[in-house]
């Protein structure tokens, strides 16, 4: 499961995705945690390195090295046949015998040398062995696709599935003894781990765009292959040896123990297989028996941390966190910096409060500060940012992927996990403050005070449980009213947004995708909040499903009157919508008005291009025309009141000429 | 229903697979290893017997195919012959009388192992960076890097010799013989409890790693943020909403962990002397006992097989995505 994960993770640098997104060309709907680092290593390069930064990694090679090293000098260290019986038998651990003798008679510490010298090399033949196979089966199905794919993972899978070690048994009581036996033996049962693996990896990997893309521009078949297929599994392929290693290791000493093996060899298998025949262990003399099994275990130890860090490093999510002081909790708590709260109560010159549409607003935002902190450096996700909501009002927030914008609408439920913190402002809803409530405070304030809506209904939804049970949870939990009454509930709020009641019982895959969007703002109107975060409803949508969509949240207002936070790119939907709206850059407001007044005078160079990002129907044909290449508004100020209600953050006026001049050809239309 | 007969349709074939294999086996190895084993045995058998065998072993002059359709009809019939080194016994009373002692220990171990390490694993990923998060893995990748055999041996002498809480081996006191009484069920259950606790020890770990990995992946999805939206309470969110999701690649992964097991309790067997299958597979091997090392090799794998299909239908169950398609 991790493969997919890992996957993912290191293709982030696949060709063509190196470059910086430009701004403000990049419109897609953005994922909850925006403002992240854009430009990411390329896989190999970065992947060693990282690796070699990974402390269980170092500590890992260092433990393989230390072994491959004793087992290269063992020969110098220990001359001679290990085999030999150098003194009398069973003894324990002196200067003459480092760690003893066996029972009969030969020295513990030169055959545990020499023992890493045959099970070493036997696993790592049979970890390259296998993982040759695995890679070569797993290419040459994504590589040919149909029958071949559909053949071989038939037998990858059968091989997986019969039992392995009394395969292994079966096949090494047939087959005549020796070392080269065991090595055949353990390759022919343990590729198919590899294959399976490393087939699946190749295939979702020849389905990603880039690959797509290579095939489009005309490369060969085999340069896909090698070139832009292999590459990206290198990770996979490296834990896959690994795997395979360990189990070429643990395996051999487990045949050898049984006696399957060649005794005659001297390994760490062989020297266990000895020690259990000799009775070591009844006489009490452990030191035949521990040495060798230490060794096992360390190297295996050692692999197993050098395979984690391979996951850790291509999977960054795993990594353990480090725990903050602040009451860092993984789901469920919101992580805000302690002392936040208070801190900025104090701070009154925030300009929107000014701009309050009621006096008592439903909610009151100021100087809300969130930071994304890294290992290396820190992103701030939302600057400084002000706004109220009064009662009823559609606040609109617009801006592009990564401005911040669902940052600010995870922050308000208090939503954000690490590394999100909220390191500065307030949040106040109805008076109250919101990020000082205690946990079961703060579950009572969710959905009954604020609800939202995710921007992806398909995944917003639980696809195990059906979405009656998902309604009714939420009956459950807040009203404390039976499932039976919560599932009544549950029907009638499916009949509001016109879903039969029979529907209850469906699962989300089994609703299309508007449907699943209507399930999900009944689910949050569900306890009629006050206020409903919107963060892109709409955007997975078409453009029908959209405008159906957008006619029941506006039924379901004027039924229920609840206050709306507004989020999404569509500059058109927006200002049709709202009362007022800010636009969003980086972090920060760039302007905040009523939405009439946005649509008739935007006044920020970054306001303009976002609205002319998307041409009008009819009329002449206009030049698109988004910000010029590499234009960036950094250290974007204060807003300020230009007119009553009309607030823009101060910025450079000669930007201003040439959307002055887009502005004419606008008006001339 | 067309997943599962899919899936039906595949473990026929793999088990059609591990048939033929041992059909191949016995004919195409080098050193004729079943002649042997007739040289050595022969003169115990009647000639019944020893026809069946060639049979079975292919030692006879009747064509390669006709030798393969009667393999066919004698394993699906369950005629596997006797056994050498237990002569007289048919093959399939051996594995009757021990298989039991397999499922005691495998399914017992099994058990824990799975409960307790996901139980772990979910609770890792819940409480990130907390101490089941950062301390244990590594402690219990450690642990699961030591042989089976080689723990259950140390085990094995410091509580059975060294200390003497526990049997040093088979599954019940010499002398008592197998009843349903109070006495007999304790004492079975303290001779199990060595071998269990050493192969739970071993691959709790694997376990749990596995599932607190699923479960990171899991808590980023939407549908967990939008859990904590609606303010529902932690337990419910780590259960209902996340593990509930990330036990689904857990479950299959059990059943391709089975192998492992198996192979794994096939060693404690042989350390504790626990007369389970797994040791008669030693055993078997060591006497060049062929015809009871095909049979014990056969019924671990139908045994593997059938639980990996009960798997599937549980998973059908558990996905409802996968029972309409």
């Amino acid at each position: 499961m991790s493969v997919t994960e890992s996957t993912s993770a290191s293709l982030g640098a696949a060709p063509g995705a190196g470059s910086r997104p430009k701004v403000p060309r990049d419109l897609t709907p953005d994922a909850p945690a925006p403002a992240r680092p854009s430009g990411r290593p390329t896989p190999r390069r970065g992947f060693l390195r990282s690796l070699l930064r990974n402390r269980k990694a170092t500590l890992g090679v260092g433990i393989l090295l230390l072994f491959g090293a004793l087992a290269l000098l063992a020969p110098l260290l220990v001359p001679g046949d290990p085999t030999v019986i150098t003194g009398s038998g069973s003894q324990a651990p002196s200067a003459a015998h480092l760690l003893g003798t066996t029972a009969k008679g030969q020295d513990v510490l030169a055959l545990t040398l020499w023992g890493a010298r045959s099970s070493l090399a036997v696993g790592f033949l049979v970890g390259l062995a296998a993982t040759l196979v695995g890679v070569t089966v797993g290419l040459a199905a994504a590589y040919f696709g149909k029958v071949t794919d559909d053949v071989l993972s038939l037998v990858t899978n059968v091989f997986l599935l019969l039992p392995g070690l009394p395969l292994l048994v079966v096949l090494a009581a047939f087959l005549p003894p020796g070392a080269g036996t065991v090595v055949v033996v353990l390759i022919v049962t343990g590729w198919a781990g590899a294959a399976r693996v490393l087939r699946s990896l190749a295939l979702s990997i020849r389905a990603k765009d880039f690959v797509a893309a290579a095939t489009v521009t005309g490369e060969g078949s085999g340069w896909i292959m090698f070139r832009e297929i292999l590459p990206n599994m290198a990770s996979i392929v490296m834990s896959t040896f690994l795997g395979v290693v360990i189990f070429g290791i643990g395996s051999q000493a487990g045949l050898e123990f049984l006696g399957l093996g060649d005794v005659s060899v001297v390994s760490w298998g062989t020297n266990l297989y000895w020690a259990s025949n000799d009775g070591a262990l009844m006489v009490g003399a452990w030191w035949a028996f521990l040495p060798s099994g230490l060794c096992i275990a360390l190297v295996a130890f050692a692999l197993s941390l050098l395979n984690y860090a391979v996951d850790e490093v291509t999977n960054p999510r795993l990594r353990v966190p480090r725990r903050r002081r602040a009451g860092v909790h993984a789901p469920g708590g919101g992580t805000v910096v302690s002392g936040v709260a208070d801190a900025a109560t104090s701070n009154a010159t925030s300009p929107a409060s000014a701009t309050g549409h009621s006096p008592t607003p439903v909610l009151e935002v100021r100087d809300l500060t969130v930071e994304y902190r890294g290992e290396n450096r820190t992103v701030v996700g939302a600057d400084r940012v002000s706004f109220t909501i009064g009662e009823g009002e559609v606040f609109g927030l617009a801006g592009e992927s990564g401005c911040g914008k669902s940052t600010v609408a995870h922050a308000i439920m208090r939503l954000l996990r690490a590394p999100a913190v909220i390191t500065d402002g307030s949040v106040r809803f109805c008076g109250r403050d919101v990020l000082a409530m205690p946990d079961d405070e703060l579950r009572s304030f969710r959905w009954r005070d604020v609800a939202m809506v995710f921007q992806s209904a398909m995944n917003s939804l639980n696809p195990v449980m059906t979405i009656g049970d998902q309604i009714a949870d939420v009956y459950t939990t807040h009203e404390r009213v039976s499932r039976s009454e919560a599932l009544r509930r549950a029907g009638d709020l499916l009949e509001l947004v016109k879903i039969e009641r029979s529907r209850l019982r469906a699962y989300p895959h089994q609703l299309s995708g508007g449907m699943r969007q209507r399930v999900v703002i009944a689910m949050a109107v569900a306890l009629r909040p006050r206020l409903l975060i919107m963060d892109e409803p709409t955007t997975a949508l078409d453009v029908v499903v959209q405008q159906e969509i957008m006619a029941q949240i506006a039924d379901l207002r004027r039924e229920l009157g609840f206050a709306v936070l507004f989020i999404t790119h569509d500059m058109s939907l927006m200002i049709e919508l709202s009362d007022r709206m800010a636009v969003m850059y980086g972090g920060r407001f760039v302007e905040s008005a009523p939405a009439a007044t946005i649509l008739a005078e935007p006044r920020h160079p970054y306001t303009r291009a976002l609205m002319n990002a998307f041409p009008p129907l009819t009329g002449p044909r206009t030049e698109l025309r988004g910000l010029a290449d590499g234009v960036r508004f950094t250290d974007i100020g204060d807003l300020v009141e230009v007119v009553g209600g009309h607030w823009v953050a101060p910025h450079d006026e000669p930007d201003d000429d040439r959307h002055d001049q887009l502005r004419d050809e606008e008006a001339s239309e | 229903m067309l997943f599962v007969l899919r899936r039906l349709g595949f473990y026929l074939l793999a088990f059609w697979v591990s048939v033929t294999l041992n059909f191949l086996l016995p004919r195409f190895m080098p050193g004729d290893p079943v002649s042997r084993m007739f040289a050595r045995s022969q003169s115990r058998m009647t000639p019944e017997q020893i026809t069946q065998l060639q049979q079975l072993f292919g030692l006879d002059d009747r064509p390669l195919w006709q030798q393969y359709v009667d393999y066919l009809g004698n394993v699906f019939t369950g005629e596997m012959g006797v056994s050498i080194s237990r002569f007289p016994t048919p093959v399939v009373e051996v594995i009757a009388g021990q298989i039991g002692w397999t499922l005691l220990l495998g399914g017992t171990a099994l058990l824990i192992a799975v409960v307790v390490g996901n139980l772990l694993g979910i609770l890792a990923a819940w409480r990130r960076g907390g101490f089941l998060d950062s301390m244990l893995p590594p402690v219990l990748v450690f642990v699961g890097s030591f042989p089976y055999f080689w723990l259950a041996m140390g085990a094995l002498y410091l509580f059975g010799v060294s200390l003497g809480w526990f049997p040093l081996r088979h599954a019940f006191s010499a002398g008592t013989s197998p009843a349903w009484t109070g006495e007999f069920v304790s004492d079975v259950a303290v001779h199990l409890v060595l071998p269990a606790v050493t192969i739970v020890v071993v691959s709790v770990g694997g376990w749990m790693l596995a599932m607190r990995n699923t479960m990171i992946a899991t808590n980023a999805e939407d549908y967990i943020v939008m859990a904590e939206a609606k303010g529902l309470r932690p337990g419910r969110i780590m259960f209902r909403y996340a593990a509930r999701n990330a036990m689904l690649p857990a479950v299959t992964s059990f059943g391709m962990s089975l192998g492992f097991v198996v192979g794994g309790a096939l060693l404690t067997e042989v350390v504790f002397a626990y007369p389970g299958v797994g040791y008669q597979l030693l055993a078997a091997v060591q006497g060049l006992d062929y015809p009871l090392m095909q049979g014990i090799f056969l019924t671990i794998t139908a045994a593997v097989l059938i639980v990996n299909f009960l798997v599937d239908i549980v998973y059908v169950r558990l996905d409802p995505r996968v029972r309409v398609s």
